[in-house]
């Protein structure tokens, strides 16, 4: 073991010095700077001046950003339950032994590999368009006439049309996860299950979801993450100046820390810090809520 | 065959070095907002070929894209990094970066370059320097009522509207024909209700609105928005001017012609040319004047893009040369040209034929408005001005609605 002290302390310290300067101390800085006002994200510490709590105080009266906590709140939980049950469903079938598993996989999954840009693009301009969208003219040819009028993307329809057409993309990456999950599960439980008379459903619910549970905590802290890093698709639905409807937490830090649109507001990389803190902790929080509930896995396989 | 390889290659390294040390002429950096394949990337990239075998200097332009260099250029700034040229917004250049900017005074006397630069863009300058010229002005806009010449022609309009009676008026024959009057998408749709506010009360008085939550102790706001309600009322919106999602109305109402009017900036021709082809006549008009309003046809948000120079930089007066090359003659010709914008420098002229219908418009201002007339200052409230204002324009709300929503989400 002596031996090994100078081998372990020469491959670990190269990474645990990155680790501290790439991680820790943006970490620690970006902490410090959510108790002052900073006009400039890179201005010297010089410049920095003490507020304390204000940042935090300040967030929680503004409306428009506990508007964008509400949303984000629904794109995680709404979308989330959404996403992993579609998820869950697709790997599951793709690992019941139909054919052609690997084109259906590959299908389910080319939305992310599609640029967001384009995905949103598509969205807006090709399905959700009042006058030739996809939506309007299906329901026309069907004579809805009262669907064919709804317009997609007014105050009233903008969240619910953000948030489909960004879980569609979203299911196949947690599909994939599900399906590496599933296949783990050795297929003699299955054949026994089976010869004990168990249908398709009780193998699901007896067999399949019991040894899913780590693969769904992976699932969950990953949706977790990116959700609070909601950014792209919210700028794509709103372009130019943000909408109530589609903000959310990173969006709003970005208005405070860069500015707002072609106006020239007033900026302040100290409140954008803080809404990193706030975020930070709900990751964590999610994380941490997501290990109590669902315990740690009582089968080994 | 070793040997003959180590000799090539020491010879490569030497005659390199030599070639190095042998080089003259001084470097200038320069980042720019456009991206290289727009027309305005591609016009500055031969002016600053041209100036670098006129001058025998080396330019390194890298093009930043508008995110790119907002997000980017103060952090590189902070740093360090030499960048001694960089162009944005006229307001976020002087007022957002102010601090690293170069008095331009006397390199303009020096280079005698008022002579035939735009003086009212060079007191907008002035003026967003705090009274110092920080930068310079280059590809002019302005923000005003655009519209299809065509349709106006076809509906019997014959005089533009200098008042909000004579645009209802407008709006009605224009209607009568068949047509859309005005259209808007979601990225601009604030900007009427900004527009309207500050003929009302002037940009001061919409700043205090909105920085200070007086939507309901402020009566103009309810006028602005009753006359808004007004216009939806008789039909003169688009049915889909509170969900359209830019460019979705730009292109597919206006550009395509069942729209007559839009407000927008100078830059719109060339955004839709695509789409309306060479022949598209275009009209443009001051927004209207308002009854008891501070201002009136007078007044818009006209400004340009501006190149600056980085007070640290060592290369002051050549990074000038660039810019006289940029905004003057041939290239500003050319940048006029193939943007189809409006040139900076006085002697050049002629106008795009697309613009020709705002050069009065534009030699007529002398109120100059900010962004969206000081609508959007505020960045907490400007996504739910957004929200209420589309609701107001599509009819889902009212204009007291409007008023007591805007009230309860700012107090």
């Amino acid at each position: 073991m002596k031996k090994n002290r100078g081998m372990i302390v020469t491959f670990l310290t190269p990474a645990l010095i990155f680790f501290v300067l790439v991680f820790l101390y943006p970490i620690i800085r970006t902490v410090f700077m959510s108790f002052y006002k900073v006009e400039s994200v890179t201005a010297p510490s010089s410049e920095w001046t003490f507020t304390g709590l204000e940042n935090y105080a300040s967030l929680y009266g503004t409306q428009l950003f506990r508007t964008s906590m509400w949303n984000l709140f629904r794109i995680w939980a709404v979308g989330g339950v959404v996403v992993m049950s579609i998820a869950l469903l697709f790997a599951v079938i793709l690992n019941s032994g139909i054919r052609f598993k690997r084109f259906f996989r590959a299908v389910i999954y080319m939305p992310n590999i599609v640029s967001a840009v384009a995905l949103a693009t598509m969205w807006l301009q090709y399905v959700y368009n009042t006058r030739y969208g996809l939506l309007t003219s299906l329901f026309k040819f069907l004579g809805w006439e009262k669907l064919a009028a709804i317009q997609w993307t007014d105050p009233t329809h903008m969240f619910w049309s953000l948030l489909f057409a960004y879980c569609f993309g979203m299911v196949g990456y947690h599909m994939l996860i599900f399906s590496s999950g599933i296949e783990k599960i050795p297929t003699d439980l299955f054949e026994a299950s089976t010869i004990d008379g168990a249908n398709k459903i009780r193998q699901f619910r007896h067999i399949t979801l019991p040894l899913l549970r780590g693969v769904f905590k992976t699932n969950i802290t990953m949706w977790s993450i990116t959700s609070v890093g909601f950014f792209v698709w919210s700028q794509l639905f709103s372009t130019v100046t943000a909408s109530n409807q589609t903000i959310t937490p990173m969006v709003y830090l970005y208005l405070q820390v860069f500015g707002a649109g072609n106006a020239v507001t007033e900026r302040n990389a100290g409140l954008g810090a803080a809404v990193g803190v706030l975020m930070g902790v709900c990751v964590v929080c999610v994380f941490m809520i997501t290990n109590v509930v669902i315990k740690k896995d009582d089968y080994e396989f | 065959m070793k040997k003959v390889l180590s000799f090539l290659l020491v010879l490569s390294m030497v005659l390199s070095l030599c070639a190095f040390a042998s080089a003259e002429g001084k470097t200038i950096v320069y980042w720019s907002m456009w991206e290289s394949t727009e027309p305005q990337g591609q016009v500055i990239q031969k002016a600053v070929d041209a100036y670098v075998a006129a001058s025998g200097n080396t330019v390194d332009l890298q093009f930043k894209g508008r995110t790119g260099i907002r997000e980017g250029l103060e952090p590189a700034l902070e740093a360090g990094t030499v960048i001694d040229l960089f162009d944005e917004d006229i307001d976020r250049v002087n007022k957002t970066w102010g601090k690293y900017l170069l008095d331009l005074e006397e390199l303009s006397a020096a280079n005698d370059y008022e002579a035939t630069a735009i003086a009212s863009l060079i007191g907008a300058c002035r003026e967003a320097g705090n009274g110092k010229l920080m930068s310079i002005p280059y590809q002019p806009n302005v923000f005003n009522m655009f519209y299809n010449q065509e349709i106006f022609d076809e509906a019997g309009i014959t005089a533009n509207p200098t008042t909000w009676a004579e645009l209802l008026d407008v709006c009605e024959k224009v209607k009568a024909a068949g047509y859309i009057p005005i259209t808007c998408d979601d990225a601009y749709i604030q900007c009427m209700i900004g527009y309207h506010l500050s003929h009302l009360l002037g940009e001061a008085g919409t700043h205090d609105v909105v920085m200070n939550g007086l939507w309901a102790e402020t009566p103009a706001v309810l006028q602005a928005a009753q006359d808004y309600q007004e216009l939806y009322e008789k039909g003169y919106l688009s049915p889909t001017i509170g969900s359209s999602v830019w460019p979705a109305n730009q292109n597919g109402e206006l550009a395509l012609g069942d729209a007559a009017m839009y407000l927008n900036g100078s830059w719109l021709p060339n955004e839709v040319k695509a789409m309306t082809g060479p022949d598209f006549v275009w009209g443009c008009f001051a927004y209207p004047a308002l009854e008891g309003g501070v201002d009136g046809v007078e007044a818009a948000n006209f400004g340009a893009q501006t190149l600056a120079i980085n007070a640290k930089t060592e290369v002051a007066a050549e990074a000038f040369d660039i810019i006289k090359y940029i905004t003057q003659g041939e290239f500003d010709l050319l940048l006029s040209i193939e943007s189809v914008g409006i040139p900076s420098d006085t002697t050049n002229t002629e106008w795009p034929t697309m613009l020709a219908a705002v050069q009065p418009v534009m030699e007529s201002l002398t109120t100059r408005y900010s962004w969206a007339a000081g609508i959007e200052d505020n960045a907490n409230v400007t996504p739910i001005i957004k929200e209420n204002f589309q609701k107001l324009v599509s009819g889902t709300i009212d204009a007291q609605g409007f008023v007591d929503a805007m009230e309860a989400a700012t107090k």
